[in-house]
């Protein structure tokens, strides 16, 4: 299997605040890599540059493309899919348009049939397509973020937090659903993640990033056997 | 489950009957449009057209605002640009009437687009204060150019005359090129709106960040969204100069271009209807109340628009959309 991302010597902030301080790792291609840390860690800053939002130095690359540089747009283009914390849902707007707009970068029949799969991934919102987004609740419209991020046809789906403000139950359902939808699809993933028992479990590499630093890299395996890692990170003891 | 499954059919079936009942609505609204010249006294006419005229300029500002989620308080100087456009074309260069609305709606849509730079670096107040400043400054520069415009006194034209075979006075003449001007408007506005450019700039509006991250250039279609809403405005100001025969840089002082937004307003922010109640709101509130008093028209102007905000926050056409819901059904 090659190497599909590759990021090296990644520097990012926001004005005079630097957030990361050189981050560097490669996500195999068709694989879920999962970020894991405690807040302010620079895990949102991370997908944020990966997806273009904040300027960042040092190189990107996504199946030998350059993304550092690149627009968001151009990025997406590129077929990156950021799903952003707090979902990013298009409130006023249907459910169905909230998902069309995520295939904005194609035109064609090609849309009608990634609704049709985004159903069946998603039976729910097959159910609410011309109910406006906002009257959803949180699950189901983190589940329209996921499904719109698809609608892109991703070649590396970008997810912030998907458990947030979910009920435990809703979490399962979802990373069950990234799951498949990574082995159905061959789609590469980054997810960042508080909960980061949930995201071991669908993970194969998993980083540990503190202070815009990578301080752990393993397997998922790996870091879930980490005493240190459990103490500070998963809440629990092994 | 269950019982959502047996409700799906009927919830169809109710949408398929309220969207009948939208276009019998549009075509009885048409089919009085239509009627109503052949009724009314010359002077209603005219003013009908006049509301047709506003109507097609608030359609614009509706893209731009309503839908786009800009602002712009420069809107009347876009419709002075047609308004100018229109009049300079037919006096100076004696075109023909027909001929000058699609350069005047161009004119306008260039000029929209160089004004549309600011609003990719700006938002809020700030684009509002650069949309304000074109609106103020149009004017004397429309007084300075004097041999092009005719300075302050204007230019007089004369206004199209109806072909012989219509039959129509010239005021039924105009109105209905302005209806037919008006309802092409609404459709390329409405099928705009409905196809994926549409989505796009909903989602701008929406979500910057979410619309970036999927594949929307910003800067694109904030700076298109100042462009069609310009384009539509220069429309409406060349139909302007054909109905009224006459303009001057004192009709289109910054009060029209905020006139025009508190029009919009009223009338409904991002709805259909909005602009043609905008346009009735425009064209009838400030004439009506000259006849209480000649003071009252501003008064009773600023009055309606904070009631209206008080009573209707969705504007006219929001407030409309939910008598008609309360209105009982015999199935």
């Amino acid at each position: 299997m090659s190497t599909d991302l590759v990021v090296s010597d990644l520097v990012a902030g926001y004005g005079d605040a630097q957030v990361l301080h050189g981050v560097s790792f490669t996500v195999r291609e068709g694989e879920v890599c999962a970020i894991l840390g405690p807040n302010g860690a620079g895990k949102t800053t991370l997908l944020r540059a990966l997806s273009g939002m904040v300027k960042a130095r040092g190189t990107i690359t996504l199946g030998g493309a350059a993304l550092t540089g690149r627009p968001p747009d151009a990025v997406a283009r590129l077929g990156v899919a950021h799903v952003p914390e707090g979902r990013g849902t298009f409130m006023p707007l249907t459910v169905e348009e909230n998902l069309r707009l995520g295939a904005y970068v194609r035109r064609g029949p090609s849309v009608e049939e990634d609704l049709e799969r985004v159903h069946q991934y998603f039976p729910v919102l097959k159910k609410r397509l011309k109910q406006a987004a906002g009257s959803l609740s949180g699950g189901e419209q983190q589940m329209l973020a996921l499904g719109r991020a698809l609608m892109l046809r991703p070649r590396l789906l970008l997810l912030d937090e998907p458990s947030l403000g979910l009920a435990p139950l809703v979490t399962r359902e979802l990373f069950r659903i990234v799951r498949t939808i990574n082995e159905e699809e061959r789609t590469t993933v980054v997810v960042v993640e508080q909960n980061a028992h949930l995201a071991l479990g669908i993970a194969q590499q998993a980083h540990v990033l503190e202070t815009g630093r990578i301080v752990l890299s393993g397997t998922a395996a790996q870091i879930q056997a980490d005493e240190q890692v459990a103490q500070s990170y998963l809440g629990y003891r092994v | 489950m269950s019982t959502t499954k047996v409700q799906a059919k009927p919830v169809a079936v109710e949408r398929r009957r309220r969207f009948d009942r939208r276009w019998a609505g549009l075509a009885l609204l048409l089919a009085a449009a239509i009627y109503a010249p052949f009724q009314l006294v010359p002077f209603h006419v005219f003013q009908l057209t006049m509301v047709l005229v506003y109507a097609v300029a608030l359609l614009g500002l509706n893209l731009l605002v309503g839908h786009a989620g800009q602002i712009s308080l420069g809107h009347g100087a876009f419709f002075a640009v047609g308004a100018y456009a229109a009049a300079v074309l037919m006096d100076r260069w004696a075109l023909p009437y027909p001929l000058t609305l699609p350069l005047a709606a161009a004119v306008a849509f260039v000029l929209g687009l160089a004004l549309g730079v600011p609003a990719m670096r700006l938002r809020g107040l700030y684009l509002a204060l650069v949309t304000l400043a074109i609106a103020i400054f149009l004017v004397p520069l429309l007084k300075r150019f004097e041999e092009l415009t005719g300075g302050s006194m204007g230019l007089t034209l004369a206004k199209p005359q109806p072909p012989a075979w219509s039959g129509l006075a010239e005021d039924q003449w105009l109105y209905f090129l302005t209806l037919a001007i008006a309802v092409a408007s609404f459709l390329l506005a409405a099928s705009l709106l409905r196809s994926r450019v549409g989505r796009a700039l909903h989602a701008v509006r929406d979500n910057e960040t979410a619309a970036e991250v999927m594949g929307v250039r910003l800067s694109f279609y904030k700076t298109l969204a100042f462009a069609w809403s310009a384009m539509f405005a220069g429309a409406a100001g060349c139909v302007y100069t054909w109905v009224i025969g006459f303009v001057s840089p004192d009709s289109f002082t910054v009060n029209l271009s905020i006139t025009l937004l508190a029009g919009l307003v009223v009338g409904g922010l991002g709805s259909l209807s909005g602009p043609v109640l905008g346009g009735l709101f425009v064209m009838f509130v400030p004439s009506i109340s000259q006849d209480v008093n000649d003071a009252a028209p501003g008064v009773i102007f600023g009055l309606l628009i904070i009631a209206v905000m008080y009573v209707a926050p969705t504007g006219l056409a929001g407030l409309a959309g939910r008598l008609i819901k309360k209105i009982p059904r015999k199935e």
